[in-house]
């Protein structure tokens, strides 16, 4: 681990400066990947500005429009057991407690997993050579390599890498909105917008300008989003990434779907939120013949290498799943 | 007193239960030696190379550096250049041969290429990272294709024939009419993986003495090969490893790190810690090499084998010599077949050196023929369980000895009845719990009995208390309640009152723990020891006129009752130890065996047997498996310490569930690195992975193979059950994966 300075900030500015004040600096929230990679030499910052003493732990009813703010430092186990989600937003909670251990949940922070990185080998292991995240330029050793975990929608010839977090996926598929603050101000960021594709700079992962913190995440009010599930496909039944998964929302209007909201995990670059999908679950009955049709749209561009091609199949069966799973709720 | 013939000994509690518990059970790297330094591993990223140059300046200049060993600088112990050279079993083993450091030569990813040592663990961590390593990178070989041309037919393994064989199985493979099959079936390289990795701390007191704290499952073993290494008297240096933290293998030979930190502190001149990262316990102390296994088998329509083919394909390092005997400790001893032949194949590649991991040979082989039994029982049409006792082996196939005391068709009754085997519909895909798709499968385990030498030293003392002790090993699997228990009933003396020491080299001398041989090795000396304590408190009260044995031949007294001695053939005529040691005055006796190979019986096999039933659920959209029952029967004679006993089979049955749906290490197929080198990446079962797990024993005592009546638990848990899982998925889903693991990308087709 390379040494580095450490300073507590007490407010969202005074973080915001203390990190503007030294291009290698960086938030630490939970840790719980920050500095698991400053362990590994993929993270080198000269110095980390603690913001776990920041007033961003409350989940609160938006004024108005029946909206839930998530504050950035609020634990993955905390918001899974909140009452506002459990209610309100059941796929948030689901989505939470199918990701890595209690322990892990117990630290990481909602901010912070927005953030999470890459579990891609090449990236996480500065012995191999090739990484264009960790290193611009040098190639991506997956795309050759052992990529059984990686990306068939939106990747580059230049990244693979997938996103890890679960709780993404269902932000996606809930709409949320993320608000970040900067030297320039407060901002914010839908979430279709917040993470990147790879493209030719996979090393610029989000769209986060230099030194902002994320303050919190809106999830907007969604009355019918009870209806909903997220569906985890792994190597094992608890404690793994996902292979595929599925976040999913059906609005049903007297046995027809209104509208549907699904976003996929484990497939893309960021939290891919299945539009091609949902067109195809509009107006239309929820039977298997609508949701292998929305399967086969969505996956329809979806592009495999030596050892991810099964997820292509996988990714289609878990849409169906979770689209059935829905749509035969009470 | 006669022989305790119960199979089930008592379900005692572990005696160091509370010391785990509670935190206060030392392990090695925790014992805190002043002034002790810390020491980081700079490794190769290549798996194929010459080292052009080292740049270690930045790193020398860091803060808290002492030093950065490498080939350049570092000393060159050699045990090959000894001047101690008496080679005994007690010689330790090496798997990989190569010297740390000895050259500038790159043999496979991961290899230490340098050694930071520094004030703190960071601090050495930090200054690896500057370390800067220029190579000649060459061209490794990673694949069994690429590496033809070195391919080996190793002979022996140790002292065991690996390419046994029997009649000729060629006029039975081409017959066709009989029902034969052939087909090949590859595991994946494994990682041991225990918790408490590796690592050694080294001290030396001046030039000829040292002591090592160390994870190991053998400290007689460590202590004399680094005697060697270092021209050192053996009592001149010690080896402590009280508890250990899983080891399954990777910590029974010697491995680079032990001699870097030795190395390490003899140039440093403080103490050194070196504890294995985890990303260095997939390169740096073993792993289960893969394997590519055909089995080839033909059989009467009645069922009847009449030719066994097994030939195992696998790969050891350019550095090391290991041979994963698959066939000859499967397809060589499990059926009756007129015609058996076991062929063995061993391929050098540029990838770190294997070693023994838990039931080493059997695991891989019996996994590869119960599936190919399996299969042949759906081209028979005959139960799975039929077929294997209708080519059941009274007699060893190839020895032609009777096997001691084999208690296997009881385990197959047995397990068949727990488990509800009768109710089992044989068609593939024929039986659901609503969506999910139901796979019942069996598999027979089995597991050679080991037996090596040891010695102990017992003390009696006049308050009614004991302790053993004897330079084994707790590996985590409960011997030191097992050896307590056994001293307690062979010494005579209260449970409670015992206390057996392990874990030193200061004790006598104890064999690797390994080849699951430490319950009835340790067992018999303490049989033995127990023997010389009897014999030496008759020797007292013969010749003390106030006992009631005074004047009688010692050889006619033996223990008649716990805390007694009398005479054999009146056993009323006895007296107390307390009494005897009281008259004569002593607060103790002490007594020693003597260390002696032990006798080998010719006219039997020794083996341990068991059968394994299993039932999984898979949602056929998205196919995960998951176990959802197993029933264990095992026939292992004699069990000591029933839940100790009984954790290890369900360790076993874990372990080997792994096995068959998650474990495997993956290479970068150019780089030859490892790609999933740590615990996220590298999948074990998780608790909501396991079942209920119901576990029996049957059989009786096997005082044929030693005066304890047991032949050792360790190993022979994981053996078959990755086969009875794979033979549940196959009669679930109608599909045959012959490619470990069985992962929900290979179901989906």
């Amino acid at each position: 681990m390379t040494p580095f300075t450490y300073s507590r900030a007490s407010d969202p500015q005074s973080a915001i400066e203390g990190v503007a004040a030294n291009a290698q600096a960086k938030f630490l929230g939970g840790g719980t990947n920050l500095v698991d990679l400053m362990k590994m030499g993929v993270e080198t910052p000269a110095q980390l500005v603690d913001i776990n003493r920041l007033a961003l732990t409350q989940v609160e009813e938006l004024p108005n429009n029946g909206g839930v703010r998530i504050g950035a430092l609020v634990r993955n186990s905390d918001l899974a057991e909140h009452q506002l989600i459990t209610a309100r937003y059941p796929v948030l909670s689901e989505a939470l407690l199918s990701g890595a251990s209690p322990q892990l949940r117990n630290l990481a922070t909602t901010g912070g997993n927005l953030l999470q990185r890459t579990r891609c080998y090449y990236f996480y292991d500065p012995a191999f050579p090739m990484c264009n995240k960790r290193n611009p330029g040098s190639g991506c050793g997956a795309l050759e390599g052992y990529n059984r975990i990686h990306a068939i929608l939106g990747q580059s010839e230049q990244c693979i890498a997938t996103h890890p977090s679960d709780m993404c996926v269902a932000m996606a598929a809930l709409d949320a909105v993320v608000r970040v603050q900067g030297p320039q101000g407060e901002r914010t960021i839908p979430f279709a917008d917040f993470h990147r594709l790879p493209g030719a700079t996979p090393n610029i992962e989000t769209n986060l300008r230099p030194n902002e913190l994320i303050t919190a995440v809106d999830l907007p009010a969604m009355p019918l989003a009870t209806r909903s599930h997220y569906l985890k496909v792994r190597d094992r039944a608890s404690y793994a990434f996902a292979l595929v998964s599925v976040a999913a929302i059906l609005e049903m209007d007297r046995g027809t779907i209104r509208s549907a909201r699904v976003a996929l995990g484990g497939v893309a670059h960021k939290p891919w939120r299945a539009t091609q999908a949902e067109k195809k679950l509009a107006g239309q009955q929820p039977n298997e013949t609508t949701f292998r049709a929305a399967a086969e749209a969505e996956l329809a561009a979806a592009k495999g290498y030596k050892y991810n091609s099964f997820k292509i199949e996988l990714a289609k069966r878990a849409i169906r799943q979770a689209l059935t799973t829905v749509a035969t709720m009470a | 007193m006669t022989p305790n013939t119960e199979i089930l000994g008592p379900a005692r509690n572990r005696v160091d239960g509370p010391l785990k518990v509670t935190g206060r059970a030392k392990y090695a790297v925790e014992f805190e030696v002043p002034r002790c330094v810390h020491a980081w591993p700079v490794v190769s990223n290549l798996a194929k190379g010459t080292i052009t140059a080292i740049d270690s300046k930045a790193a020398e200049s860091a803060p808290g550096v002492l030093k950065v060993l490498t080939h350049q600088n570092a000393p060159k112990p050699d045990e090959a250049k000894s001047k101690k050279k008496e080679v005994t079993r007690a010689s330790g083993i090496r798997i990989e041969d190569r010297n740390p450091l000895s050259d500038d030569q790159v043999h496979y990813a991961g290899q230490y290429v340098a050694l930071v040592v520094a004030q703190t663990l960071e601090q050495a961590r930090y200054a690896a990272s500057l370390v800067r390593v220029s190579y000649a990178p060459e061209k490794p070989t990673l694949t069994m294709a690429e590496a033809a041309e070195q391919a080996q037919e190793p002979k022996k393994n140790q002292e065991e024939n690996v390419q046994p064989k029997k009649g000729d199985v060629n006029p039975a493979l081409a017959n066709q009419s009989l029902v034969r099959l052939r087909e090949t079936y590859s595991t994946p390289t494994e990682t041991h993986n225990p918790i408490e990795m590796s690592g050694t701390i080294a001290a030396w007191e001046g030039d000829d003495k040292l002591t090592v704290w160390n994870a190991t499952q053998f400290v007689k073993g460590v202590q004399s090969l680094l005697a060697r290494t270092y021209d050192l008297d053996l009592e001149n240096v010690r080896v402590i490893c009280p508890f250990v933290g899983g080891a399954f293998g990777c910590k029974g030979a010697v491995w680079p790190h032990e001699l870097l930190a030795t190395m390490a502190a003899k140039v440093v001149g403080v103490p050194v810690k070196f504890h294995v990262p985890r990303k260095e316990m997939f390169t740096a102390t073993g792993h289960r090499t893969p394997t590519s296994q055909t089995l080839a088998l033909a059989a009467t329509h009645d069922g009847k084998l009449q030719a066994m083919q097994h030939v195992s394909q696998t790969l050891t390092s350019p550095v090391g010599e290991w041979t994963e005997s698959c066939g000859a400790r499967s397809t060589a001893v499990m059926y009756a077949s007129p015609a058996i032949r076991v062929e063995e194949i061993v391929y050098p590649v540029n990838v770190a050196t294997p070693t023994f991991m838990r039931a080493p040979g059997e695991c891989p082989g019996v996994y590869a023929l119960e599936c190919a039994l399996d299969e042949l029982s759906y081209l028979l049409q005959i139960d799975p369980v039929e077929l294997r006792l209708t080519n059941y082996a009274d007699n060893h196939p190839i020895k032609d000895v009777p096997f001691s005391a084999k208690h296997l068709k009881e385990a197959y009754q047995l397990g068949a009845e727990k488990f509800g085997w009768s109710k089992r519909s044989a068609q593939p895909g024929s039986m659901r719990d609503s969506e999910l798709l139901v796979g019942w499968g069996m598999a027979t385990c089995t597991y050679p009995a080991h037996k090596m030498a040891a010695a102990a030293k017992a003390i009696l003392r006049a308050d009614g208390s004991a302790t053993v002790q004897c330079a084994t090993h707790d590996l985590g699997t409960g011997a030191y309640t097992a050896f307590t228990q056994i001293s307690s009933e062979q010494l005579g003396v209260p449970f409670e009152k015992v206390t057996f020491e392990l874990g030193k080299s200061d004790y006598p001398f104890g064999p690797v723990a390994g080849g699951s041989n430490s319950t009835g090795t340790v067992g018999t000396a303490i049989h033995e020891v127990a023997g010389l304590l009897h014999q030496a408190l008759a020797v007292l009260a013969t010749k003390d006129p106030k006992s009631p044995l005074h004047n009688l031949q010692p050889n006619e007294i033996a223990m008649v009752a716990p805390g007694r001695i009398g005479l054999k053939n009146d056993p009323l005529k006895s007296d107390s130890y307390a009494d005897i040691l009281q008259r004569a005055g002593k607060e103790s006796i002490a007594v020693e065996s003597k260390l002696e190979e032990p006798e080998e019986n010719e006219k039997m096999a020794f083996q341990s047997w068991g059968a394994h039933f299993c039932e999984v659920k898979i949602d056929p959209l998205l196919p995960r498996v998951q176990v959802t029952r197993v029933v264990t029967v095992i026939d292992c004679g004699r069990v000591v310490t029933y839940k100790p006993a009984r954790s290890q089979i369900l360790g076993g049955v874990v372990m080997g569930i792994g096995m068959a749906l998650h474990e495997e290490t993956a290479y970068d197929p150019h780089t030859g690195l490892p790609a999933t080198a740590n615990l996220a990446d590298y999948h074990v079962p998780t608790n909501a992975d396991i079942p209920q797990i119901d576990v029996h024993f049957v059989g009786e005592p096997d005082f044929a193979f030693n005066p304890i009546g047991a032949r050792g638990i360790g190993e022979i848990g994981i053996t078959g059950i990755a086969a009875a899982v794979a033979n549940a998925v196959y009669h679930a889903t109608g599909k045959r994966v012959r490619d470990l693991p069985i992962t929900p990308d290979k179901l989906l087709s």
